[in-house]
């Protein structure tokens, strides 16, 4: 049952003339709104009806048709060396130098089952909720290409080592609106089999072949035909990337060919006749065509909707789909056809007389079940749920540094609490959040790795120390510093981490001299003086209290440094409006 | 010396005696007498082979003959001949191949390669805590999250695996500035390398 998801409401808005500021009431904590902000508001909400109202007209098909997706995705394991032979697992050695003789179909080789391989096979089964086969057996796929030098593939056609799994997609995984709060998509099998060899193509139809690939251990993931919105299917594609890299089992991501996905895309009709094709025990679909090598989590949304719409395009106007294999490049419009049914190749699967059936102990399962380590989707429900972030905060933090980040702003946070003990742990999540995802994800430097300028690692240590960030964000907390200084500190310590000369942060506020003296109250009328407009004081006195907030405004871009307490400067501010009451 | 058969294998010989045209097996009264009993074969594997007069059902098209060939990459025929060869050759195979069909599978796991399948020999097999140890000791357990993580610096032996002359099984091979490549080539012959 699909759950309604509510938009956070933006403030509603009012037809307002530009002199008037109106007070708003659906606000909790502010009594009144900024108009700027305001105006803000009502045009992002104006901006986000259209776009919904544009996304149901401009494809009224939709209402007619219905999409059904499958994916299978193929993910290079994290192991040391291969799947069936000892030469080592490489990902941009020179080429052809780890290449054994069975990965060359050399005459009289053999293929010897390498059982490290099961860790990662394993764990990534176990995080994606299988149940993993006490016995499973290694098939022969036949078919000839260059990269494959044995004319075969060995994989696990018939009896694969992980079946019946599955994945659940949360709203903050970027899941279709249409699938509500979330939903769970079936795995049908998980299977190893090897990678071939990495392709060169040149001009002049002549490729250059580096076998160093060939014989990789790889996982695939077959999903079930359960998906009916494109942007689900690539929040599928994401989050399988960052539960396999979570639990070890396959480090390399889409962006670096390490991870490919390949779609099945079919149509049919919301009323009337059903298809009458099937698919892992899912009936009723429309034929279903094939999209192969997909390499972006954009490119599965977009060949999605462009398959989508040309099926859809095609039986409108009375024609056949017919079971194909297709291509997509990035930027096109509609996906190509690659291979025709008459094109399709017969594999003779066969199991592998060579190799023995893959027997996996109990005990083996059950260890590695306990020790997966914790998931990322626990990661965010943490983060939500007891520091106070938004889902998209957490999701963003879980995702980084390979789990880095979220282990630093978990030590910031405890080096937090030990400065302000009995603190509220949302208010400090939330605001050491802030500066962890935020403030430090915008530091950059020439001279900082581009990828990683932060040099986080993934055990959560970065050229900054969390204790010294926790002090940084704990000073401004108690107002020793200004937001301003805080983010000058920021940079101080990111600088001095980059030169490999860790500073403390005290040590640089005491160099700076940004310890935070306040206003005086003299201080403070000469500058509620100096803003003063008899206009808006007028309106003031005339019951448009709103307008003070004008005045304080004004009051703190004069002071430029951040040193104005809002609420001490509205205080003296009506002390001298009040001065004018009595005139 | 027992042998013990299979119940289904027993029916199955009993059958293929019973079906043999020659089969001389009549009576177990009288004492046998091995010497005659060894001078006439009881069975021929000629009886396998097709009956060269008959004339060959259209089992095998020419166009499933091509399908099989391109899936093998073989040669295809190169005149009538020769497909009519290969046909006949085809068909005296799979006469042979039905014949081995009739035997009564029924419930029988097909055989996939011969191991060990006794209790012991599957305990052997079996990849349980203790064979994954060594893996195990190279990773590490970082974080709160407890996450694994394999250790990168390990340095791998080369032999005796990657030790030998790949490049040497290379009929074609260019050496770029980023190492040697095997080239294949998918077009005409004579395109050179860039």
């Amino acid at each position: 049952m699909v759950t309604k998801r509510y938009h956070v409401a933006s403030v509603a808005p009012t037809t307002q003339t530009p002199t008037d500021q109106s007070v708003t009431t659906t606000t909790t904590q502010h009594a009144t709104i900024p108009f700027r902000k305001q105006l803000k508001d009502e045009a992002r909400k104006r901006k986000a009806d259209t776009a919904s109202r544009r996304r149901k007209e401009d494809n009224p098909k939709l209402n007619r048709w219905e999409l059904t997706v499958g994916i299978e995705i193929h993910a290079q394991l994290n192991t040391a060396r291969k799947l069936f032979s000892g030469a080592a697992s490489t990902i941009n050695d020179e080429p052809n130098t780890h290449v054994a003789h069975f990965d060359l179909a050399m005459p009289g080789s053999q293929p010897i089952f390498r059982k490290a391989t099961l860790l990662p096979a394993i764990r990534a089964a176990l995080a994606l909720n299988c149940k993993i086969q006490r016995r499973s057996k290694f098939d022969r796929k036949h078919y000839f290409h260059w990269d494959q030098p044995a004319g075969y593939q060995i994989t696990q056609y018939y009896e694969p080592f992980a079946k019946e799994g599955h994945i659940t997609l949360y709203a903050h995984d970027g899941i279709a609106e249409e699938d509500g709060e979330q939903i769970t998509i079936g795995i049908k099998q998980i299977q190893m089999e090897q990678d071939t060899a990495k392709t060169l193509s040149q001009p002049g139809d002549i490729h250059l072949l580096d076998y160093n690939r060939v014989g990789l251990p790889l996982i695939e993931i077959i999903t079930l035909p359960q998906i009916h919105h494109p942007a689900t299917a690539a929040a599928l594609v994401r989050k399988v990337q960052v539960i396999l890299n979570a639990v070890d089992a396959c480090v390399l991501g889409m962006e670096s060919g390490g991870l490919r996905a390949d779609v099945n895309v079919s149509v049919r009709r919301r009323d009337g006749d059903v298809g009458d094709h099937e698919y892992g025990g899912v009936k009723g679909l429309g034929q279903r065509t094939e999209i192969k090598n997909l390499s972006s989590f954009k490119s599965v949304k977009d060949a999605i909707v462009a398959e989508r719409d040309r099926q859809i395009d095609v039986l409108e106007s009375g024609g056949l789909i017919e079971g194909e294999t297709r291509g997509w490049t990035i930027g096109s419009t509609e996906t190509r056809r690659l291979r025709g049914k008459e094109g399709e190749v017969d594999y003779r699967y066969m199991p592998d007389p060579d190799l023995g059936a893959v027997i996996i102990g109990d005990d083996l399962i059950d260890y590695l079940s306990q020790n997966l380590g914790v998931l990322p989707e626990q990661e965010v429900q943490a983060l939500v749920g007891e520091f106070g972030l938004t889902f998209k905060d957490a999701a963003s933090v879980v995702s980084l540094n390979d789990g880095g980040r979220y282990e630093y702003l978990r030590s910031v946070i405890d080096d937090f609490l030990l400065l302000s003990p009995d603190d509220d742990l949302k208010r400090v999540g939330k605001l050491c959040g802030n500066w962890v995802l935020h403030e430090m994800g915008g530091l950059t430097h020439p001279g900082a790795d581009e990828d990683n300028p932060l040099g986080m690692a993934n055990d959560g240590n970065c050229i900054i120390p969390h204790n010294q960030l926790a002090k940084l964000v704990y000073l401004l907390d108690i107002r020793k510093i200004t937001g301003k200084s805080a983010k000058r500190i920021l940079s101080e310590l990111f600088v001095s981490g980059l030169a490999g000369n860790q500073r403390s942060t005290e040590d640089l506020v005491d160099e700076a001299g940004l310890w935070f003296s306040p206003l005086s109250n003299a201080e403070y009328e000469g500058l509620a003086r100096s803003v003063i407009d008899l206009k808006v004081v007028e309106e003031i006195l005339a019951g448009k209290e709103g307008k003070i907030n004008f005045l304080v405004g004004k009051m703190m871009r004069k002071d430029g440094d951040g040193r104005v307490d809002p609420q001490k400067a509205t205080a003296i501010l009506r002390q001298i409006i009040d001065e004018f009451r009595k005139l | 010396m027992s042998i013990s058969i299979c119940s289904s294998c027993r029916a199955a010989f009993r059958q293929a005696i019973r079906s043999r045209p020659h089969s001389s097996i009549r009576s177990y009264s009288q004492p046998t007498d091995i010497a005659a009993l060894l001078s006439k074969p009881t069975w021929s594997v000629r009886s396998l082979l097709p009956d060269p007069s008959s004339v060959s059902t259209d089992e095998i098209t020419p166009k499933q003959l091509h399908h099989l060939l391109r899936l093998s990459a073989l040669p295809l025929p190169k005149s009538p001949e020769e497909e009519a060869e290969m046909l006949k050759t085809l068909h005296s195979q799979l006469h042979f191949v039905k014949d081995i069909q009739k035997v009564d599978t029924e419930g029988v796991e097909p055989l996939q390669s011969i191991r060990d399948e006794t209790e012991e020999g599957v305990k052997a097999a079996t990849i349980g805590l203790a064979e994954m140890a060594r893996a195990l000791k190279k990773e590490d357990i970082t974080g709160r999250s407890r996450r694994p993580r394999r250790r990168r610096d390990e340095v791998l032996n080369r032999e005796p695996y990657e030790d030998w002359d790949v490049m040497g099984t290379a009929s074609e091979k260019v050496e770029t500035p980023g190492g040697s490549f095997f080239v294949v080539r998918s077009g005409k012959e004579n395109e050179k390398l860039p």
